[in-house]
């Protein structure tokens, strides 16, 4: 379903490319992502490089890739510090539960899951929220974030998903870039 | 032969929600003013001359879909023509922009409700990084003396408050985020102003019939005991006033004087709140005022 276990962990060069896409993704929140707005609600960059870490690398690195992007974008918000890093790593997870499924399908797909594992990003993000005292988290504003973000980062996957491939394995562990999505 | 699934993404998924829970509980520990606070500020200011490079660079691409609009705007005309009326317009507009900014500042200058309060004027730069708080980046820190906790004002009236002050950059909550209460009076009917999401009235709380409230009027900061902000500040208009018999409060909405959507500017007011408020000047992102 995922990658052998030998492939799961990061090589150095893996990592490097990770924290650039971090970083650049960072970037582009604070510049483009907050005036790209429909209804109000601007993709979440940071939610669709967790999830699309998992959908290329599997479960375990889309844990660590959410837990990475959850916690650069807690830097720069005002809810409670670690929130995103701990419903991204979740997310990250879960979506990477069914990279194997998902990447070897056609782009459809590919759109429809990270559209999905985003809509769920944006649940759980809330929930935990609202589990620690952020109650306004949850509230009839949830349902546009949620539907916007799904269909913002599904289209966003299509472009993010091969960064994210170019990142998670570098040429040298050949074959497992060879794949159509 | 069933495939056993590796037991080891499922610890790494352990150890790191574990370690999120930690950091979620050091932070809620030491609020804005310790190591998280801090961590969010050198974040911030290393990021801040990256994010107006970037906008600097893409600024010219939105102007030139701008310009590619008018052009189409104007095909029939011919060649000379669109040129000199294109470069009359640019001029027109420039003008008229620099006049409308002209006029905000010297609004700003001259804030009728705060007028023994020193201010600090502040550009606004961006909206805020999340979906879920509706917050503004001004492109003015700690280093301009602004603090955590002070309160935002433009021209027409109250914007919110700041809750998080880096070196060149701050971050302000506004008045109609959900997590944001303010204590607001009419004469001498006093409730407390929640904000619903951008664009929505703020519900006013606490106000018990018959109260002498009517539509249209204009209610302002409390500024009462361990209050968040300076009394008399104008937050916004009563655009919906129910009395219902029997019910124990009054249902009150009002819409803030203030258009949060084309902000451009902004004073930041020197004020602290009083000390005696725990927490108040912490950063946290709700509190009454």
């Amino acid at each position: 379903m995922t990658a052998a276990v030998g492939e799961r962990r990061f090589n150095a060069v893996a990592r490097s490319r990770v924290l650039l896409v971090l970083f650049i993704a960072v970037v582009l929140q604070l510049t483009l992502g907050a005036g790209v707005r429909m209804f109000g609600v601007h993709p979440d960059l940071m939610l669709l490089v967790a999830v699309s870490g998992g959908l290329v690398g599997g479960d375990e690195r889309g844990a660590m890739v959410g837990f990475s992007a959850g916690l650069m974008a807690d830097l720069f918000l005002q809810a409670p510090f670690g929130l995103s890093a701990m419903s991204f790593t979740i997310i990250g997870f879960a979506a990477g539960m069914f990279s194997g499924t998902i990447l070897r399908a056609s782009w459809p797909l590919v759109l429809a899951g990270a559209a999905v594992a985003s809509a769920a990003g944006e649940i759980l993000y809330a929930l935990l929220g609202a589990g620690l005292g952020q109650s306004q988290m949850v509230s009839d504003r949830l349902s546009p974030i949620v539907g916007v973000v799904a269909i913002l980062n599904g289209i966003g996957a299509l472009l993010v998903v091969p960064v994210m491939r170019w990142a998670i394995f570098p040429k040298t562990d050949g074959g497992v870039r060879r794949r159509r999505w | 032969m069933a495939v056993r699934r590796p037991t080891r993404p499922r610890f790494v998924l352990l150890l790191l929600v574990l370690t999120a829970g930690t950091i979620i509980t050091l932070g809620y520990r030491t609020q804005a003013n310790g190591y998280v606070g801090k961590l969010k500020g050198y974040a911030s200011d290393v990021f801040s001359p990256v994010q107006s490079g970037v906008l600097d660079v893409f600024r010219p691409v939105g102007d030139f879909f701008r310009g590619a609009f008018d052009y189409g705007s104007l095909r029939k005309q011919n060649a000379a023509l669109k040129a000199q009326l294109g470069s009359a317009r640019r001029a027109g507009v420039a003008a008229a922009d620099q006049q409308r900014e002209l006029k905000a500042l010297t609004q700003l200058e001259n804030l009728p409700f705060a007028p023994s309060l020193h201010q600090i004027a502040a550009e606004v730069v961006d909206t805020g990084f999340g979906n879920y708080q509706l917050t503004l980046e001004l492109d003015r820190g700690t280093s301009a003396g602004v603090q955590v906790g002070m309160p935002v004002a433009s021209g027409e009236g109250l914007v919110g408050r700041v809750v998080q002050s880096n070196r060149s950059t701050s971050t302000v909550l506004l008045v109609t985020d959900p997590s944001s209460s303010i204590g607001v009076r009419d004469g001498s009917v006093i409730g407390v102003a929640s904000g619903q999401g951008l664009g929505q009235a703020l519900r006013v709380d606490y106000i018990f019939p018959p109260a002498k409230v009517k539509k249209r009027d204009v209610m302002v900061t409390s500024g009462l005991q361990a209050g968040l902000f300076p009394p008399g500040i104008p937050v916004g208009r009563i655009s919906r006033v129910s009395d219902h018999t029997g019910d124990l409060q009054e249902d009150v909405d009002i819409q803030p004087l203030v258009d949060m959507s084309s902000l451009e500017f902004v004073d930041v007011l020197v004020w602290e709140p009083p000390s005696t408020a725990p927490g108040a000047a912490a950063g946290t992102a709700s509190g009454s005022g």
